[in-house]
């Protein structure tokens, strides 16, 4: 266990790293959608501009001290799964703090940023809050159905939970890749992924034409400016963490950048064909078809 | 010495005199049959002793100067000895509490009642058959006579149909004596028995005649209209006699004839008292007369006891200690019982609840209910304890089952009438009048019981070894019931820790033991602080929280099966008293009481079984266990399952937790439900894994684990109470540790023993704060509360944490379950209930969301503005867990390496542990290391954070953006009122109450068929006089007519 | 001969519980008791009975001679004790009827329903 201050600063270094790439995926994301939709979109470099803006507003207010903590929460929920998973195989620097735990820690790390969060933006009082945050709840529990029946089925398959042997057992070119060896489990995961994503239809939280204002406008200035870098910080995280599960891993930032891309490109590209769903038909749509090739994935190494 | 013929000379000299007295002189004739009743009392008393004591030899008296068959003899042993005290103790007690009664209805009365105690005298110790039918016949009529006590029209009648159908059964005695008579040539019973009337031709006849003669006087089930109505019309006072003497002399009667026929007969009784106790009980649910209803109680004990009767030839030596066990706890408890309720005067069970302005005597209510089904410490526990034992080892399970329904039956109706008392408001139109006579009798008899219960006890195989003293220190506390609650806690408190000193240096080699000893002491400890914020006396609630931590000590001490169960239905009774002492809490102290019952006696089955397999009383038989094997292993699991609330029978836990006192339910939750947890794990780790049918049980138990999770957890998304949340909570949690050790690996244990520790602290916590804030609140609906967070930010992180440990959200000691859950589900293979246990995991959210965003977050009522922080007394006991849970979650491998180690004895070890990281073929996890990443991290955040941030502006509680419109009020603006609708309606369909229509389904069909059954007391005499012609007649078909 | 008065002893057994099944009336019924009592009294004595042999009085015949010539006295003196209490359980009966009657002005047994389930 290394607790040395090298490894802090190379953990540092990738987390740079990780946001600056998250911020670019994100710009490139909303100009592909707006050009799906006709519209020009934003320039790429348009968050720099948005968070260096935050960061820098000289208002801020608050509703009491956990409102104050919610998005310390939020953002340490992202952060913590990067430092919780092993980002580029094979590399003693990136590896980051993953001795702390396996899988199963990443999968309920997700929760901390997410409880911190609901109770901030609950503190604020603002019944949207309240709404978004039970209609994240609900979903949340059905989109992590075909995800925990995927993780089964991978370990089934793998015989571990450590996330870089799943990687290092899929190194050998892309036939070794989940993808290809178990490709009931990685639709299981990827469809879950669309709903952790949060992009439609399974945008619900946020729900743009629902609930416009909510914890988004109660928390600003320097608030929504960690918001924003958690928000970076995570979509890479996750990505990168469903790359590791199911498409080999990375073992250099080009590879990574690239997979990374592709990954959180699915999940726009479905939300960009696909309108929202109501709550109900969200959380039953997981139940139903991810679930069973989820629970397929299982039966066929029984 | 003086000679039992004194009994008869001066109970009949008496008469006389009294007969000559003025009928005026009540005064001088009440006092001389008092003394005359006492003087009987004290010749068998002194007969008992010298039985006793000196161990004297059985006497025979001789009359007339002449040897039987040419004379009558009576008979004076140990046994008569001992009814004779019970029938003149009751006798003299009755007189005395009859007193005034008698003496306003004249002389005469006391003449009858003088001779009614003899004759019932003479019917136990006469061995001449004439003689018997004699005073049966006296004792009928004297019966027809003090029925008269009552002047009411219903008595009249009442003692018609008794004169009606006494008058047939004796002629029908008479018949079947002048037959065997023929047969055998004489009248002594003894030369009788030895006349082998059997083998006569004609003789079975004669036999059949004087049984179904002896039945019918003790009133069997359905032909008993006329016994039932005595009961129900004649004074309270003199159906305690008829119910504790005239049945107690007509057992004897039965048990003296038992050999006339020899074992063929023997079925007969057995099938008769098995309908007749089943039967009555089944009357009795419907009963809303107490008098009545103590009535068809009565019968149905003497059914029991017909059945031990019956069975003797099976019991064999034991049958006197079984049969005298329940005899006398019934003999006790009904007198007592009628006598109570002469003092009450309610015609309704309802009216009961009078009692509770006399605290006392609805103390002695409650002992008499217990004695009854058979709680410990009274003597029908041991008898009934041994009764079964007996039956399982000659495999008897018919009647076994027959006898643990039928007083299952009987629980039900007892049960319900008790919550009445306890709960029910006190009827302001009753009064109660301390008259010394009516209730030194009521004393005197619940003294009885305790006094016999504990010379029982020893007579048990095993029951030498209880330990009466955490009981001692229970009646100490009744004794100082009325100091100020200060006092009381504080006692209790350095009670509780001397004892769990003590307890430490006698468990040192057992890591199990040691933790639950925690769990169940500390918890007591720590949740008993709380009630330092409590004012007044808290009358009862010490002694019964302290009888329930007795019990739960009780069963991690116990040695032997019996001292496992006596401590089991300690803790049961104890717990049934704190759960009931909640404001709504009648219906689920019921519900908790029936379950808890069912239970036990699924667990008496099974230690039966048990026992039964190798003659073993230690726990150990457990590991052991050759009879129907399968079905003891599950029987006992049922049992401890009822006490953790697993899926189908956890429908007690929700009102029984959420109803209770503010610190009663931590008790139950977090400390109670965890001796059904140790209960399982001592069974799993006795029956192991390996066996076929145990390998089935375990994996069927796993699914109903997993399901009871899902459940539990989904139920508690959609309450509004608080506290209901929480109990589902408990529900669900309690699913998860069955199905961790249902699993049955070194890892699926060790998350079973995260959980069992996590559940203790976080729903201790989590009772604690909840419970002390709906109290101050005054509601339990989370709508109505909301901002708290501004009023009790104490209060809020103890939630906080309570609730991070719940979701198994790392670094805290929450995620060390989860993790080891993962890695046990797929080294077990267990996936499909694994991924159920995952889904109700994250379904965990919704509630612990709903939780602390009501009560703590959103809006603040108006209402609420002024409210503080509550009392430090909870918040203390809070914060002590909290740093339990931060000890367990930073150094998780302090604790659960050597549990891991101690399980390595009887699981193949799979966790392995390199410093402060743990790992398994799997994966690892290293809960310091995280809680140090996380921490710094989370600082470093912070910092980051307040570094970033400017002038921060506090804004008022209503200044949030909100489109177009402006909040109003609080209650329209804090969501929180089925915030989960979306959600209900995509699954809510799981949460559907089936198995709450089942037991109510159940239950209907219960009441509905006794209903339906009772019918055939249709109130007339005739078809009472039917019912008995009909019974000989039928019984004639079975036993003789080759039916 | 003894046969005859055997049976027709239980034949008044059996008649007498008809009374008392059947009859409304509660003196009626009281009568049939009665006379179930009889037809048990006769079949005691008819029990104890030997032919040919004479009453155990040891008045009418010398000692010696009672113990060939005598039937058994032990049914007769039963039958006595329990014509004796035969006569207590009708006479309360008797009492029990009065205050019935007392009570509702009737005899008619149906009115008796008070107690009941």
């Amino acid at each position: 266990m290394d607790y040395s201050i090298t490894k802090f600063l190379w953990t540092l270094l990738g987390l740079f790293i990780v946001l600056n790439w998250g911020m670019l995926m994100s710009s490139t994301m909303r100009r592909i959608g707006a050009r799906v939709s006709g519209r020009f979109g934003i320039p790429w470099y348009q968050p720099w501009i948005d968070l260096t803006k935050l960061y820098s507003l000289k208002s801020q207010v608050s509703h009491g001290a956990m409102f104050f903590l919610g998005p310390v929460f939020r953002l340490m929920g992202g952060v913590g799964i990067f430092l919780f998973l092993p980002i580029i195989y094979g590399s003693d620097h990136w590896s980051n703090y993953s001795f702390s735990g396996d899988l199963i820690l990443i999968l309920y790390f997700q929760f901390f940023g997410m409880l911190g969060m609901a109770l901030g933006a609950g503190e604020g009082g603002h019944p949207h809050s309240a709404i978004g945050i039970s209609r994240g709840l609900s979903q949340f529990t059905t989109i992590e159905v075909p995800m925990t029946l995927a993780v089964i089925s991978l370990a089934i398959q793998y015989q571990t939970l450590s996330i870089s042997d799943i990687v290092a057992a899929q190194q050998g070119g892309f036939t070794t890749w989940t993808l290809w060896t178990n490709p009931l489990a990685t639709a299981a995961g990827m469809l879950s992924l669309l709903g952790a994503f949060g992009h439609s239809p399974f945008n619900l939280v946020k729900a743009p034409n629902e609930i416009p204002i909510g914890p988004p406008t109660e928390y600003h200035g320097v608030f929504l400016g960690v918001l924003r870098t958690n928000g970076a910080i995570l979509h890479v995280a996750e990505a990168a963490l469903f790359m590791n599960l199911f498409f080999g891993g990375a073992t250099n930032w080009v590879e990574l950048i690239v997979k990374t891309f592709l990954i959180y490109f699915w999940s726009v590209f479905v939300g960009t064909v696909f309108p929202r769903f109501r709550i109900e038909q969200s959380v039953r749509w997981f139940l139903k078809v991810p679930t069973i090739i989820g629970i397929i994935a299982i039966i066929i190494f029984l | 010495m003086v000679a039992p013929i004194y009994i008869i000379a001066v109970a009949l000299g008496l008469a006389f005199l009294l007969g000559l007295l003025k009928s005026s002189s009540t005064n001088l004739g009440s006092l001389l049959m008092l003394a005359g009743l006492a003087f009987i009392a004290f010749v068998s008393g002194q007969w008992l002793y010298e039985f006793l004591i000196n161990g004297r030899a059985t006497e025979m008296i001789f009359t007339a100067g002449f040897k039987p068959p040419f004379s009558i003899n009576l008979r004076m042993g140990m046994q008569e000895a001992l009814l004779t005290t019970m029938i003149n103790a009751a006798g003299l007690l009755s007189g005395l509490y009859l007193i005034d009664t008698l003496k306003k209805t004249g002389i005469n009365s006391m003449t009858v009642l003088l001779v009614f105690v003899m004759s019932l005298n003479v019917i136990v110790m006469t061995r001449d058959i004439f003689n018997l039918f004699v005073f049966l016949e006296i004792s009928s009529i004297a019966t027809a006579g003090l029925v008269l006590l009552s002047s009411k029209g219903n008595a009249f009648q009442a003692g018609m149909k008794y004169l009606i159908a006494t008058g047939i059964i004796s002629g029908l005695f008479l018949i079947g004596i002048i037959f065997s008579y023929l047969y055998a040539g004489s009248l002594n019973i003894d030369e009788l028995n030895a006349a082998h009337i059997m083998d006569i031709k004609g003789g079975a006849i004669a036999i059949f005649i004087i049984y179904v003669s002896v039945i019918l006087e003790l009133k069997p089930f359905p032909a008993n209209g006329w016994g039932i109505d005595v009961y129900t019309a004649a004074k309270p006072g003199f159906s305690a006699l008829i119910s504790s003497g005239t049945a107690t002399a007509g057992l004897y009667v039965a048990y003296k004839l038992l050999p006339l026929g020899g074992e063929t007969w023997l079925p007969y009784f057995t099938i008769i008292g098995a309908i007749t106790f089943i039967g009555s009980n089944l009357m009795g649910t419907r009963q809303q007369n107490p008098n009545r209803l103590l009535g068809y109680s009565s019968i149905s004990q003497v059914g029991l006891l017909l059945m031990i009767l019956g069975l003797s030839n099976q019991l064999g030596d034991n049958t006197l200690f079984i049969a005298f066990s329940i005899l006398i706890s019934h003999y006790a408890a009904k007198a007592g019982l009628f006598w109570l309720s002469g003092i009450v005067k309610s015609q309704n069970l309802e009216g009961w609840a009078v009692l509770r302005k006399q605290p006392f005597m609805l103390f002695l209510f409650g002992t008499f209910i217990f004695a009854l089904i058979g709680f410990p410490p009274f003597p029908s526990f041991f008898g009934k304890w041994q009764l079964i034992m007996e039956l399982a080892t000659q495999e008897n399970y018919l009647w076994m089952t027959l006898i643990l329904t039928g007083s299952f039956i009987e629980a039900i109706y007892l049960f319900k009438w008790l919550g009445f008392a306890i709960k029910l408001d006190v009827p302001s139109n009753i009064v109660m009048k301390f008259e010394w006579n009516k209730y030194l009798p009521v004393y005197l008899m619940a003294l009885t019981l305790y006094v016999i219960g504990f010379y029982v006890s020893p007579m048990v195989e095993g029951g030498a070894f209880i330990n009466y003293i955490p009981l001692l220190f229970v009646l100490a506390l009744f004794a100082l019931d009325f100091l100020p609650v200060f006092v009381k806690n504080t006692i209790s408190i350095a009670g509780i820790i001397y004892y769990m000193v003590d307890l430490f240096s006698q468990l040192e080699n057992d890591l199990m033991r040691q933790i639950f000893a925690v769990i169940f002491l500390g918890g007591a400890v720590l949740t008993l602080m709380a009630g330092y914020n409590k004012k007044g006396t808290r009358a009862g609630f010490y002694p019964m929280a302290l009888m329930m931590f007795a019990g739960l000590t009780g069963i991690i001490e116990a040695n032997s099966m019996l001292e496992f169960f006596f401590s089991w239905e300690i803790m049961t009774a104890g717990s049934y008293f704190l759960i009931i002492r909640g404001k709504r809490s009648m219906p689920h102290g019921y519900s908790y009481m029936l379950f808890s019952i069912g239970g036990a006696y699924a667990l008496l089955f099974g230690f039966a079984l048990a026992y039964a397999s190798g003659l073993d009383t230690t726990i150990a038989a457990l590991g052991h266990i050759t009879q129907l094997t399968t079905l003891a292993y599950t029987l006992l699991a049922v049992g401890f399952m009822t006490k953790t609330a697993s899926l189908g029978l956890h429908i007690w836990l929700p009102g029984a937790h959420g109803e209770a006192e503010s610190d009663v339910s931590p008790m139950v939750s977090a400390i109670l439900l965890k001796a059904g947890v140790f209960g399982l794990m001592l069974l799993f780790l006795y029956m192991g894994t390996g066996t076929e049918g145990g390998d089935k049980l375990l994996y069927v138990l796993g699914w109903v684990g997993a399901l009871t999770t899902l459940v539990g957890n989904l139920g508690a998304v959609f309450q509004e109470d608080a506290k209901r949340l929480l109990a589902y909570s408990s529900i669900g949690q309690l699913g998860y540790i069955l199905f961790a050790v249902s699993i049955m690996t070194q890892l699926g244990w060790l998350a079973g023993f995260t959980y069992t520790i996590n559940h203790f602290m976080f729903k201790a916590i989590l009772f604690l704060v909840i419970g002390g804030i709906v109290v101050k609140l005054g509601t339990h609906n989370m709508y109505e509360m909301g901002g708290m967070i501004k009023k009790m930010p104490f209060s809020f992180i103890a939630v906080l944490i309570s609730i991070i440990v719940i979701g198994g959200i790392p670094p805290l000691s929450g995620f060390a379950g989860k993790w080891l859950f993962y890695h046990a589900i797929i080294q077990k293979g267990w996936y499909f209930q694994g991924a159920v246990i995952f889904f109700a995991g994250i379904i965990a959210f919704l509630y612990l969301f709903k939780l602390i965003h009501s009560v703590f977050l959103g809006q603040l009522k108006d209402n609420h503005r002024n409210m503080k922080e509550i009392s430090p007394w909870i918040l203390i006991p809070s914060y002590l867990l909290i740093i339990g849970i931060m000890i367990f979650s930073a150094f998780p491998q302090k604790i659960l390496q050597p549990i891991g180690e101690m399980l390595s004895v009887y699981f193949p070890e799979s966790l392995h542990w390199e410093g402060t990281k743990a790992y398994t073929s799997l994966g690892y996890w290293d809960g310091t290391t995280i809680m140090i990443v996380v921490m710094t991290a989370f600082i470093l955040l912070l910092g980051w954070l307040v570094l970033m941030s400017k002038k921060i502006k506090k804004v008022e509680q209503f200044n949030i953006v909100y489109a177009a419109e402006r909040p109003f009020r609080p209650e329209t603006t804090h969501v929180s009122y089925n915030i989960y609708a979306g959600y209900k309606k995509a699954v809510g369909f799981l949460v559907t109450p089936v198995v709450e229509i089942f037991w109510d389904s159940m239950s209907a069909l219960l009441f509905d068929f006794a209903g339906w059954l009772r019918r055939i007391y249709s109130g007339n005499m005739q078809n009472y006089a039917l019912h008995v012609v009909l019974f000989i007649v039928v019984f004639y078909l079975i036993a003789l007519g080759g039916l | 001969m003894e046969y005859i008065i055997l049976i027709s002893g239980f034949l008044l057994v059996l008649i007498g519980l008809w009374g008392i099944l059947s009859q409304k009336n509660l003196i009626k019924i009281i009568l049939g008791f009665t006379v179930f009592n009889t037809g048990i009294n006769i079949v005691m004595v008819t029990v104890g009975y030997v032919k040919g042999k004479t009453a155990p009085i040891l008045d009418v015949i010398s000692p010696e001679e009672a113990l060939t010539s005598i039937v058994d006295p032990v049914p007769q003196a039963l039958v006595l004790t329990a014509i004796v209490i035969g006569l207590g359980v009708t006479a309360l009966m008797l009492v029990y009827a009065l205050k019935l009657y007392q009570d509702k002005k009737t005899l008619d047994i149906n009115n008796f329903k008070d107690l009941k389930w």
